[in-house]
């Protein structure tokens, strides 16, 4: 018998969500990211091109690959030094448990990278564990406090992020307990929804004053970094620029998030690789190529998108799924448990209910429990050492003693699409598309 | 009483002395010639008392914790922004987002307050002599707001736990904001905190604490709940 044919349009995924919604009512709120399939281009589109007879490699284990890190070169007194160019974006505690906190600023610390606080403050025992630590100022200011941003290594003030850009984070009831209401100043168990803007500056002239407002507040001691979701990166990341930012952050739409509109993570924002290209070109056209420093995150998840990433233009990357990962996210393990919150292991994305099976997003002592600070923290600083590695390889075979030496001419592109983003010819083909 | 020269220095060469002349245990600085200059005396940490004659541009007095500030004009955006403790006092009128995401301390203003006043307040006291404008209360989750004179429009919407009084007339009420009685004891709670900051003589709209409306969230906001989705498409 023949199969009965389905809709492709009105898939059984898509009639599904149709009837939830008429359902519940509600839109669909979720964490994790995206999850739409990959039809966009990606660093996937992308291949190096290591050394042959025109080039010579380094000795891919042995001879020497740089891989320090400086952010923050242009104003800030003391610029950030790490020894490695992948680093922990920020993810809040509240989206995140206290040991997941601490598990990634020890995991970080232990690899010489830095960890970035969140939109809700900074821990003590972040402070206390981070060796670089990067102080998020979000239009919520949710926990904003002076002397908290006055130990911090850097201050990065956000404007919109990968996920979601052009709107504010939310934290369900759930988990919004005792000690993140107490954080954040909020009443126990509401549905918390973070604003979209600043409460005290809306456009780019008057973040110029802001940006002043930092420096000051931080004696000029700290880069600042204004982080961007990624829709108009070309001209948003001039004006970012312009407005004195030492590092501009770019975060694209892979990036992931603990909970907002499934809308927002379906249907806005710009890929990561058309991100860094766009960013790359825009400082290079307003001169700053290389004085403004440029970190690219949004679904980097090995050496190899971080290399591709940084031959593209980026001086470093974030990381923040990736970290979840290697703390245990989506693994599986409390299968049971992923299953009674509507999940499964490899297929979870429930961060927003605050019921992860492996303690990670949530704040449930119990569940808490399940992520061990020290193992995961072992755990976050391989993964980062390892995609370390992977990068300094990638660099080596093409011959660089410094992975920031990586350049677009080390690779070549797999599509057309890709080839026209990034500007580096297509295989087989020596044509070069002009942005 | 040390004094700072403003005219000619750069904002930096200005809050350096500040700091130095705090540190130096000074009590009371006067700087001169604000020139309507932003960032003045921003994240001052110590207990000292800042004299600014004249007007100010933005986030004066931004992430203080403990100083106490005088402006002797008006002030530009932001005045006060996220402050922990501390006082910030305005004789003339402020601008948009006056006492932004202040989580402790007072923030006293002899004039008129524009759009955004007190928006994401997590806590403090904010007393206005005067009119705020529109969009007042934004977001608040917490701490006190306090407007003697007419509120502008959508006042107190999407607020947490702030509560706000207003003496005199409000535009209109913004998403989820509710009118609510004063509790017993809270007419004198309020005369007791407007006297201690604000004496008679510097309110311009002069209604007995009993006669202020007092104005919380209605809480509709405060969970997602599909029976209140018009509210929702209809939230600023």
């Amino acid at each position: 018998m023949s199969e009965l044919q389905k809709s492709g349009i009105f898939a059984p995924k898509v009639i599904e969500e149709i009837q939830a919604k008429a359902e519940s009512g509600l839109y669909s709120i979720r964490g994790f990211g995206t999850l739409r399939e990959r039809r966009w281009p990606t660093f996937d589109d992308l291949t190096f091109l290591p050394c042959s007879l025109t080039r010579i490699p380094l000795e891919g284990y042995r001879e020497k690959c740089s891989t320090k890190t400086v952010l923050g070169t242009r104003f800030a007194k003391k610029p950030i030094e790490l020894d490695i160019p992948v680093m922990i974006t920020g993810m809040s505690w509240g989206a995140l448990s206290y040991n997941a906190k601490v598990a990634l600023a020890k995991g970080a610390a232990a690899a010489g990278s830095s960890n970035t606080t969140g939109d809700g403050g900074m821990l003590k025992a972040e402070r206390e564990n981070s060796r670089t630590l990067i102080y998020e100022v979000l239009p919520s200011r949710y926990g904003i406090n002076i002397h908290h941003m006055r130990v911090a290594d850097a201050i990065e003030l956000t404007i919109g992020q990968g996920a979601k850009p052009g709107t504010g984070g939310l934290l369900l009831g759930s988990k919004v307990s005792d000690r993140i209401a107490e954080q954040r100043d909020l009443p126990l168990g509401v549905d918390q929804r973070s604003p979209a803007r600043h409460p005290d500056f809306l456009g780019p002239d008057d973040m110029i004053i802001k940006v002043e407002e930092l420096r000051e507040a931080t004696d000029w001691q700290v880069p600042i970094f204004i982080k961007l979701g990624a829709t108009r990166v070309y001209d948003d990341v001039k004006l970012a620029a312009k407005a004195g930012a030492d590092v501009i952050v770019v975060d694209g739409m892979e990036g992931g998030t603990g909970a907002s509109p499934a809308i927002f993570q379906e249907h806005t924002g710009l890929p990561t690789l058309a991100a860094v290209s766009e960013a790359r070109c825009a400082l290079e056209d307003v001169g700053l190529y290389g004085a403004v420093q440029l970190i690219i995150a949004g679904g980097i998840r090995d050496g190899a998108d971080a290399a591709k990433a940084m031959a593209l233009g980026a001086d470093a990357c974030y990381i923040g799924t990736a970290a979840l990962i290697a703390l245990n996210c989506n693994k599986p393990i409390y299968a049971d448990d992923y299953r009674a919150i509507g999940a499964a292991p490899h297929a979870c994305h429930h961060c927003h209910t605050g019921r992860c099976p492996v303690g990670i997003t949530t704040q449930d002592p119990d569940l808490m429990k399940r992520l061990d600070v020290e193992q995961g923290a072992e755990r976050v600083r391989n993964l980062l050492q390892v995609m370390t590695s992977e990068i300094q390889m990638l660099a080596r075979a093409c011959g660089k003693s410094d992975v920031h030496h990586l350049e677009p001419e080390d690779m070549a592109a797999l599509t057309l699409e890709a080839s026209a983003i990034c500007g580096i010819p297509l295989v087989g083909t020596r044509k070069v598309f002009r942005h | 009483m040390a004094e700072i020269d403003a005219a000619g220095r750069s904002t930096r060469e200005i809050n350096r002395a500040i700091r130095r002349l705090s540190a130096e245990s000074s009590k009371e600085i006067t700087v001169r010639n604000p020139g309507a200059r932003h960032n003045l005396a921003v994240a001052i940490l110590d207990e000292v008392h800042i004299r600014v004659a004249g007007s100010v541009g933005y986030y004066c007095g931004g992430l203080i914790d403990g100083a106490s500030i005088e402006i002797e004009g008006s002030a530009g955006w932001g005045v006060a922004e996220s402050m922990l403790s501390g006082t910030v006092r305005v004789h003339g009128n402020v601008g948009s987002g006056a006492a932004a995401a202040i989580r402790g301390g007072t923030v006293v203003i002899h004039g008129n307050a524009a759009a955004r006043l007190g928006v994401s307040m997590k806590g403090g006291t904010v007393i206005v002599a005067g009119n705020c404008g529109y969009m007042a209360g934004f977001m608040a989750q917490k701490g006190t707001l306090i407007v003697c004179g007419d509120a502008g429009e959508a006042f107190a919407d999407s607020m947490y736990a702030t509560i706000c009084y207003v003496g005199g007339k409000i535009a209109n009420l913004g998403t989820d904001a509710v009118l609510a009685p004063l509790d017993s004891g809270e007419a004198e709670q309020l005369e007791q905190t407007l006297n201690g900051y604000l004496p008679p003589s510097l309110r311009r709209a002069k209604p007995v604490a009993a006669e202020f409306k007092k104005v919380i969230a209605g809480r509709r906001l405060w969970n997602f709940d599909k029976r209140d989705w018009r509210i929702w498409q209809e939230a600023l």
